[in-house]
């Protein structure tokens, strides 16, 4: 995986981002500390050499050599310095060898690293006796050196430690999300390659990137029954038009050719012809509800009323077929809905169960029992559609049958559930056992 | 002989539509735009006018508004790539008379436009009994008699039966009946309307003589005098 990619990563930037900040943050914190510390320690040094040097420079100047070495006696000559220097600035007693240059008579206290006499850092003030000697009072500071050594060290290892902490946790995770970025481009390539069939990786989580995956692959689940009803549509036409295209072509010609049309021959050709256009209304049709819109026609509906008058309009179709044709109403189910065109929906589930139950069925017309979820059920006892094949009669032009004399476009369920879509209706086809349930669920969906 | 006014750009369309109404026994007049369209329309007398409904620079609609707002009644048989039913509402709701949409058959054209002639005749609308051969139907009392016999019909069927007497003599396609009696506007599919007829037939029809009714194959009905 490459830096810069990880680098893209938002989740990436933000771990860094924070770590940084939560460096800067203790960085501040410890200079702080490492600040207040050491200079309290220092002022609290130097308060107390000032004190020495003023309680040594107030004794008699003749006992001051003696009390020099009495100082050093008491406190100790490896922690504490006690000096006195002539007004040149020779060397008249304690353990300090020379003068430090830079050390300034009755000035600032001043630090000097260790020395052959005086074996460690210190501190020390240098103040001028009224005898014009010098006398200088010093303390070891190395402790306090030390201190500030300990402090800075943690203020650079705990900065650096955050940051590499911020790094490896930015790494960690960016490289989650980066790898299911990753494999989400992957899928789309293959999918823009032409693979129709590949789905984005969802997880169960249902963060953002599942939520994104689950879209698209609902998305490309539309576009797969597009992409394979325009399939199926062409290879269709190819068989179901072309057919009947070329058979009026070849009868044509021989009408053209025999010296007396016979009528009846005419009217064969006519027919053939006017199926031929009755299809492509039932095509044009489907795509005009695909590509609708509009809701002019919506109102609350009773489906009762809708499906008032389908007894009347198929009853002599069913008799004609020996089909017994049942109709039971129930009570009022109000939904919003084009009437017309969902009683051509429910027309066309009845035309269909008629001609497919085939004589001595019994098809039923009803509503669901339940008023809050109103439903039309087309149900026969025929022989019914295989569970496998029952998304397929809902693509254009398929006929589950095909080698059945059965007339018609083939396209009445495509018809059917483009106007169920339009309507955000949902149509199943159920096994009823014996038989087919055809089920119009008019719950509003996502209309 | 009746005149038909058909305005329609294309001159192929044109052609074809113009070959089917002659054929049909109509004359005609043909004109390929549409505001030289409506200027014949107001000037000149016609019993019938085949329009499309999209014309390059006016609205087939616009048209039909323009006429019937400058008084002009001839009914119109609209003609339309569009075949959605709110399009057929609005074309209806402006003052259209029918709509075909295309592609469509001849037979259709030739069809509609003597359904809608006969229509806008007005003599039959205020009869109160219709009459075809020995074939009566009493508006008033709706009821039907052939030779005398009584003839029970179910509400329907006496629409249907209405419908085809009043256009007696007209070829009619299966589509132009479910559309104009039981006003639905989508295919029927199969033979629903064959069937419809089929139990009209056995209802008016004699015994041993040929039905009323016959049967224009892959084209339509149409109802006769013996």
């Amino acid at each position: 995986m490459q830096f810069r990619a990880l680098w893209r990563t938002t989740t990436f930037r933000l771990t860094v981002l924070y770590g940084l900040l939560f460096a800067l943050g203790t960085l501040a914190l410890l200079g702080m500390v490492y600040v207040q510390s050491a200079v309290f320690l220092t002022r609290r040094v130097d308060g107390i050499l000032k004190t020495e040097a003023a309680g040594l420079a107030r004794s008699p100047r003749p006992g001051l050599r003696q009390r020099v070495k009495e100082e050093l006696l008491l406190n100790g000559d490896r922690t504490n310095i006690f000096a006195l220097f002539a007004p040149d600035g020779t060397w008249i007693a304690g353990n300090l060898g020379a003068m430090p240059s830079g050390l300034r008579v009755d000035g600032a206290p001043l630090e000097i690293p260790s020395t052959p006499s005086f074996p460690a850092s210190a501190r020390i003030i240098a103040r001028r006796l009224p005898s014009g000697e010098v006398l200088v009072v010093g303390r070891d500071v190395s402790q306090l050196q030390e201190m500030r050594a300990i402090v800075g060290s943690a203020l650079i290892l705990s900065g650096v430690s955050i940051l590499l902490v911020g790094l490896a946790c930015g790494t960690a995770l960016g490289i989650g999300p980066l790898k299911r970025l990753q494999s989400l481009q992957a899928a789309a390539r293959d999918i823009a390659r032409g693979d129709l069939t590949r789905r984005m990786p969802a997880g169960r989580r249902g963060d953002e990137l599942d939520m994104l995956a689950t879209t698209i692959n609902h998305m490309m689940d539309e576009v797969e029954r597009l992409m394979s009803e325009v399939k199926g549509a062409t290879e269709t036409i190819a068989h179901d038009l072309l057919t009947p295209l070329s058979r009026a072509a070849i009868q044509l010609r021989r009408l053209q050719q025999s010296p007396s049309a016979d009528p009846e021959e005419l009217a064969h050709v006519t027919t053939g012809l006017n199926e031929l256009l009755d299809r492509f209304h039932a095509i044009l049709r489907i795509a005009e509800l695909d590509a609708r819109q509009r809701r002019a026609g919506f109102a609350r509906v009773d489906l009762a009323q809708v499906i008032a008058p389908i007894e009347d309009l198929y009853q002599p179709l069913a008799e004609a077929g020996g089909v017994r044709l049942l109709t039971d109403r129930g009570p009022p189910a109000l939904v919003e809905a084009d009437p017309k065109l969902l009683f051509e929906a429910v027309c066309n589930l009845v035309d269909n169960a008629i001609k497919f139950a085939g004589g001595g069925s019994t098809v039923r017309v009803r509503l669901g029992p339940d008023p809050a979820a109103p439903r039309i059920i087309v149900q026969d006892d025929g022989p019914g559609i295989a569970a496998d094949k029952r998304a397929a009669v809902l693509q254009r032009f398929y006929r589950a049958d095909r080698h059945r004399p059965i007339p018609g476009s083939g396209l009445g369920l495509s018809v059917v559930a483009a106007i169920v879509r339009l309507h955000g209706f949902e149509l199943t086809l159920e096994d009823a056992d014996p038989g087919l349930r055809a089920v119009i669920d008019c719950r509003a969906h996502s209309a | 002989m009746a005149r038909v006014l058909v305005i329609e750009d294309d001159v192929e369309t044109a052609r074809e539509i113009v070959a089917c109404l002659v054929a049909g026994g109509f004359r005609t007049k043909q004109c390929l735009d549409g505001e030289q369209g409506l200027k014949l329309a107001l000037t000149d007398r016609f019993d019938a006018i085949t329009l499309d409904r999209m014309l390059p620079g006016s609205d087939g609609l616009q048209i039909i508004k323009a006429m019937r707002a400058g008084g002009v009644a001839t009914p119109v048989l609209l003609l339309s790539a569009l075949g959605d039913v709110d399009d057929r509402v609005e074309g209806l709701r402006v003052g259209g008379d029918d709509y075909l949409v295309k592609p469509f058959a001849p037979s259709e054209l030739v069809m509609r436009v003597q359904v809608l002639l006969r229509r806008h005749d007005p003599a039959p609308k205020t009869d109160l009994l219709l009459r075809v051969g020995d074939l009566e139907l009493d508006l008033v009392t709706r009821e039907a008699r052939r030779n005398g016999r009584s003839i029970e019909l179910l509400p329907m069927e006496f629409r249907l039966l209405e419908f085809m007497m009043r256009h007696s003599g007209q070829l009619l396609s299966r589509r132009i009946i479910f559309e104009r009696v039981w006003e639905y506007y989508f295919d029927p599919g199969t033979n629903l309307i064959d069937v419809h007829i089929g139990k009209l037939r056995k209802k008016i029809d004699e015994p041993g003589a040929p039905s009323l009714i016959k049967t224009e194959r892959g084209v339509g009905y149409v109802l006769n005098a013996v």
